[in-house]
């Protein structure tokens, strides 16, 4: 039993210290919102003097611990765990910058003047340390009625496929179909089916025109992002959209084009790390 | 005892007509926006104090449009939060925003937990003066020169519709030229701006140059005096009913004393349509002293 402890321990220990590698941040803003409406929150942007803004693609902080002099725990409870936001100012022309991530956390009290401490751990995605973490594939949209194939979708166990107006038509008429037979279990008259089929036909898979719909599957949830890459390499903020199972994706950009590129960036265990950081008595504006 | 009552019917009635005469202003948001300041960082960002109010009372009614003019604010701990920038703010539609005003002052010390703020609501009422609306007809017929018209001329207005030609030919006009820029930069010097400070001064007035070359469709554009521009609160283009034709978007850039106002119309104008403007005269401003104490966030 002494041993099987001990095995955990080792193993604990092993697990926290490879998150608990440390990074250097420096306190870049703090931006106290204060109001009584929406959006009050206290905002600590931090620098990372090591890292360069072009390898990171993404970033989050996950804080474990915030409180101000007044003991004032700053932590919302109740928010969910915050998402990869991406890098901004990737892609920005002129000198190397250090990479930029930011927390949220609630008010302090007005009358605390500095947050006392603040840790937790700062996760980067940074594409560049793993071959697989992108998949760029040259005119997609040629390619509707089949799966996307690249090397590393595959590595990351990640299937797309790009639904024809046809498929869609019958995945319509399929669920369509499973609804009637729902309706008709639940003992509703021929009529009244008639016409909730016909109203969920009309709101069901309803594509724009400048919408696709794709078939994902992604049993780890290695997708980070999708984008559109035009001709010219300008890239393309790509909404997804998840409806009855499918995904629909779309663009302000208009239409995607024959010569577009599809790019899928994925998190994988290599391209993701985490560092653990703490400050201490950062004033408050 | 009769001439006590009456004394103090008179009174009562007095305090009423005050009561319901004037303007009164209640605070519906207030967002104190705390930004740290980096002194290594070459543009910095400062915190303010937005407030939200609303307009109470009947003088309302008729009013067009509003907006607040800060005479002075303080917190409680006696700095002034009044904002350096001197021009005051442009009449606010009383449609937008639920009849909301923003007004915007300087960041309050966080140690201080109230603010007071004293100035004078002002109300655009055209009603008040039959100066204040002019019609011109058949505004559009004649491009590239003045209107004409004699309501115009007492107004002391002047304002040119333009063709496509003449506003390309404007837009070449306003270019910012190399002597412009060799200007800007001896100013900057005189006046002990960074190099960088310039540049993207020079930046911001190229990319604003840029946005000015595209005239959509059916666009209508005038020029004109900045001076005059900034006393029309409104300029309509009436259809062939006589009624304004819809806008989607309108904007005035101004360059110097000159600046252009482009109206989209969702359909193309009737070649005799009129024009509605709306002119902020000294009759039609009503203004109201105000004092408002506004707890911090």
């Amino acid at each position: 039993m002494k041993k099987m402890i001990a095995l955990v321990l080792v193993l604990s220990f092993s697990i926290a210290a490879s998150a608990q590698q440390k990074i250097d941040v420096a306190v870049k803003q703090v931006n106290d919102r204060r109001s009584k409406g929406f959006f009050a929150e206290l905002v600590i942007s931090l620098e990372l003097p090591k890292i360069q803004s072009s390898e990171v693609a993404a970033s989050r902080v996950l804080v474990s611990a915030a409180v101000d002099e007044t003991g004032r725990d700053l932590i919302d409870r109740e928010a969910q765990e915050p998402r990869l936001e991406p890098n901004q100012r990737l892609g920005m022309k002129g000198p190397p910058m250090p990479a930029q991530v930011s927390l949220t956390l609630k008010n302090p009290d007005r009358r605390a003047t500095k947050v006392k401490e603040v840790r937790g751990e700062i996760e980067l995605f940074m594409p560049a340390k793993d071959a697989n973490s992108v998949a760029e594939i040259a005119k997609f949209v040629t390619m509707s009625g089949k799966a996307l194939s690249h090397k590393a979708l595959k590595a990351n166990g990640v299937e797309i496929s790009l639904l024809t107006a046809a498929q869609v038509d019958a995945e319509k008429k399929r669920r369509a179909e499973e609804k009637r037979k729902e309706y008709t279990e639940a003992g509703y008259d021929g009529e009244s089916i008639a016409t909730m089929i016909t109203s969920l036909l009309e709101s069901l898979l309803t594509i724009e025109e400048n919408e696709l719909v794709v078939r994902v599957k992604d049993p780890n949830k290695r997708i980070q992002q999708i984008n559109y890459v035009d001709a010219a390499g300008e890239v393309k903020q790509v909404m997804m959209r998840e409806d009855e199972g499918l995904v629909r994706l779309s663009t302000w950009e208009g239409k995607p084009q024959p010569d577009w590129k599809l790019r899928v960036s994925m998190q994988t265990p290599k391209n993701t790390a985490r560092y653990a950081f703490a400050l201490n008595d950062i004033p408050l504006p | 005892m009769r001439v006590v009552v009456s004394f103090l019917c008179v009174l009562v009635v007095a305090v009423a007509a005050h009561a319901q005469s004037g303007v009164g202003v209640e605070v519906d948001d207030v967002v104190d926006n705390r930004v740290s300041t980096d002194p290594n960082e070459q543009f910095q960002l400062h915190g303010s104090l937005e407030l939200r109010v609303k307009l109470t009372g009947k003088d309302l009614e008729k009013a067009l449009a509003a907006r607040v003019l800060v005479k002075d604010a303080k917190d409680d701990k006696g700095n002034s939060l009044v904002p350096s920038s001197t021009s005051p703010p442009d009449f606010f539609p009383r449609e937008y925003n639920s009849g909301t005003l923003q007004v915007g002052l300087r960041q309050p010390s966080r140690a201080a937990s109230s603010v007071v703020v004293k100035g004078t609501v002002e109300l655009y009422v055209p009603g008040r003066d039959p100066n204040a609306s002019l019609k011109i007809e058949k505004a559009l017929a004649k491009l590239d020169a003045p209107l004409s018209s004699k309501s115009l001329k007492t107004a002391k207005l002047e304002i040119t519709p333009l063709s496509r030609n003449g506003y390309a030919e404007m837009l070449k006009s306003r270019k910012v030229s190399e002597k412009d820029i060799e200007k800007l930069r001896a100013e900057a010097k005189t006046q002990g701006v960074s190099e960088q400070e310039v540049e993207l001064a020079i930046g911001l007035a190229k990319a604003f140059e840029g946005m000015d070359t595209d005239l959509p469709e059916h666009a209508v554009v005038f020029s004109g005096k900045k001076s005059d521009f900034d006393r029309i609160f409104r300029l309509e283009i009436l259809g062939a009913d006589g009624n304004p034709i819809h806008v989607t978007s309108r904007g005035t850039s101004t360059r110097g004393e000159s600046s252009v106002m482009t109206l989209q119309p969702s359909e193309a104008p009737p070649a005799n349509a009129s024009l509605q403007l709306m002119l902020l005269t000294d009759k039609s401003r009503v203004s109201f002293p105000f004092e408002l104490k506004v707890q911090l966030p």
